[in-house]
């Protein structure tokens, strides 16, 4: 709870940095409908190509990269299998029957358990279970003697695999790049560029300053309740609450235990804000001055031009081929 | 028995990655029985870091706390069982919002006690004596605790750390924003508990009389680092006061005066007021 750090901005200096939020985020949404309406096999891969060469030349780690991946590797997995799965048209690639007998049922169950027994020991528990799941369908698939409980067949066509791919692909584009714009922009400076690009949104009654506001006070207060909710935590273990253990039951009672004095504490403090801003006069939606002042450099027209291009050219593409 | 710190330190690290030292190099024993410590110093000092080493909530980061016998340190057994100490050690919050979340003080009370496994019907006796020893009445019980007072939600909290039944008893400010009379009143109530039960409270204050008129044995606190363990009396020396930024005692003040006026120095420090009374007459006129 102590390390979790708000926002990812790592501080450098490279062209990311230099570049203004609101052509990092107008960048971003281009980039990112580029990825959509890409549907040939080599095109795409370029995008991948061209998305690794911002990562490295934006001077970012890799490795945080793939931290930032790491939180939709299950989503990719899922809609990677039911691609696979689902989808029959095109060439059929492969077929086999997954059969449960008799026989395998307990050497399944043996893998099973194995795995859940063996897993706190093991490093890369998401290697581990893949593993483990493709032991099993190995098993099903290979070894099947003795009485049939259940049989399924399974077959791959060409195009499952190819959406399963191209799913893939954009998942990874997508996370990858808003995980470069969140590392290489501060949170404050992400608003503040949010704020800017739906300013026309006033135009249907929709207060982008508002929302800004909102989310800057969101963002100043995650630290602040993070602190508080430490807080509750230690006051209700020195009363007993033990959270590494416990019943389902008692689980309950734990979680009740730290929300309700979570929310009391949450209303209160901005209850105090409240005060506070109106001490200090604030009226929502009078025109104010900034501190902090976005500027637009060459920089950002010339990265604003280069994604224009890349837009334009893989429209060009898709109608062409 | 009791609690003893051995080079304990404690950092806590910052959003920048960098390592703030709260306490550092701790090292003291605490009976469990017979003790009434005040433990002072600065805002920041890490009063409230060096209490939560003593109930097992926070381990230290180097050297060893030991709690009853049970060891605590950075390479101790992962599977030490921590919540039993939780018991012997209770440790009430300074600020009681933390903690209250029951539909009513009752349940509040004996939410404690039931995680530790004591019969429910065990623990509403209970709850019916400690509400009355913080000085409220049985009709609390079934209130709100989000509909009383600061002082009274205090009070409360107090109780459902008593009916724990601790060995020993450590209270963080637990007389800050009480008027004084409540606070007279809570600190006579540790008084109380302290002599018919002989056992250890420690009390976390700002308050430099609780410190001079209850406390025997007195801990400061100076940006991380115990700077003084002793009896209160000879903790208000001239050159500590400057080097700690400490207050003095309102009877240590007068005293001063009367030396001021009188020019010359009394003999001994007063235990109370009546005690300075029978200095002067003695002394000075
Ligand atoms: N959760 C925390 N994270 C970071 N720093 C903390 C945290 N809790 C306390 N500190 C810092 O540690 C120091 C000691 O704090 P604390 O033990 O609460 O002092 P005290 O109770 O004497 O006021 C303070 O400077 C405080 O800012
Ligand atoms: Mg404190």
């Amino acid at each position: 709870m102590k390390n979790i750090v708000i926002g990812q901005y790592v501080p450098g200096n490279s062209f990311l940095y230099r570049m203004d939020a609101r052509s990092k985020l107008l960048a971003l949404v281009v980039l990112m409908a580029t990825a959509f309406i890409i549907k040939d096999f080599y095109h795409m891969i370029g995008m991948v190509l061209l998305v690794g060469f911002i990562l490295v030349a934006g001077g970012l780690s890799v490795t945080r990269i793939m931290r930032g991946l790491k939180p939709v590797l299950i989503l990719l997995l899922f809609t990677f299998s039911f691609q696979m799965l689902f989808v029959n048209t095109g060439e059929l690639l492969y077929t086999t029957d997954l059969t449960l007998t008799l026989y395998n049922l307990p050497i399944m169950m043996g893998i099973i358990i194995f795995w859940m027994i063996s897993k706190k020991y093991v490093k890369f528990r998401f290697i581990y279970l893949l593993l483990a799941v493709f032991g099993v369908l190995a098993l099903l698939a290979t070894f099947a003697p003795g009485g049939v409980i259940s049989s399924s067949r399974v077959q791959i066509y060409s195009d499952g695999v190819l959406g399963a791919f191209f799913i893939m692909m954009r998942l990874i584009i997508i996370v990858t790049l808003s995980t470069i714009l969140t590392l290489s922009t501060k949170p404050t400076d992400l608003n503040l560029g949010l704020e800017r690009i739906l300013k026309p949104l006033s135009i249907i009654k929709i207060n982008a300053e508002e929302i800004a506001m909102i989310i800057s006070i969101a963002l100043r207060y995650i630290p602040t309740l993070l602190d508080e909710a430490n807080k509750i935590m230690l006051a209700q273990a020195s009363r007993g609450v033990d959270f590494k253990e416990g019943k389902f039951k008692d689980k309950i009672m734990q979680i009740i235990s730290l929300l309700v004095p979570m929310f009391i504490i949450s209303f209160k403090r901005s209850d105090e804000l409240a005060n506070a801003m109106e001490a200090r006069n604030f009226v929502p939606g009078r025109n104010r001055t900034r501190l902090h002042v976005l500027k637009w450099n060459y920089v950002d027209t010339f990265v604003m031009i280069v994604v224009t291009l890349v837009f334009a050219i893989s429209v060009v593409i898709r109608v062409v081929m | 028995m009791g609690i003893q710190f051995e080079h304990v330190s404690y950092g806590y690290h910052s959003i920048e990655g960098g390592l703030f030292q709260a306490i550092e190099n701790i090292n003291v024993s605490i009976d469990a029985v017979g003790e009434f410590i005040t433990l002072i110093g600065e805002t920041g000092s890490g009063k409230s870091t060096m209490v939560q080493h003593m109930n097992a909530l926070m381990t230290p980061q180097s050297g060893q706390v030991t709690i009853f016998g049970v060891k605590l340190s950075k390479n101790m057994k992962k599977d030490t069982k921590l919540n039993p100490l939780r018991q012997k050690v209770g440790l009430v919050f300074q600020f009681p919002e933390y903690q209250l979340f029951e539909e009513t003080v009752l349940k509040d009370i004996i939410f404690g006690p039931k995680n530790f496994k004591v019969p429910e019907k065990e623990a509403i006796q209970r709850a019916k004596e400690v509400i009355k020893l913080v000085g409220l009445d049985e009709t609390y019980l079934e209130r709100s605790p989000f509909n009383l007072s600061g002082g009274e939600k205090k009070r409360v909290s107090i109780a459902g750390i008593l009916a724990m039944e601790p060995d020993i008893l450590i209270l963080d400010e637990p007389t800050s924003g009480l008027d004084p009379k409540g606070r007279d009143r809570l600190l006579d109530l540790f008084m109380d508990i302290h002599q018919k039960t002989k056992k250890t409270i420690i009390v976390i204050t700002h308050d430099m009389n609780t410190v001079y008129q209850y406390a025997s044995r007195v801990l400061v606190l100076n940006k991380g680092s115990l700077v003084y363990d002793g009896l209160p009396k000879e903790l208000f020396s001239e050159q500590n006061i400057i080097d700690w930024n400490l207050d003095l005692p309102d009877i240590l003040h007068l005293k001063k005066h009367l030396e001021e006026k009188y020019q010359k120095k009394l003999s001994r420090s007063p235990n109370s007021t009546k005690d300075l009374f029978l200095l002067v007459k003695e002394e000075l006129i």
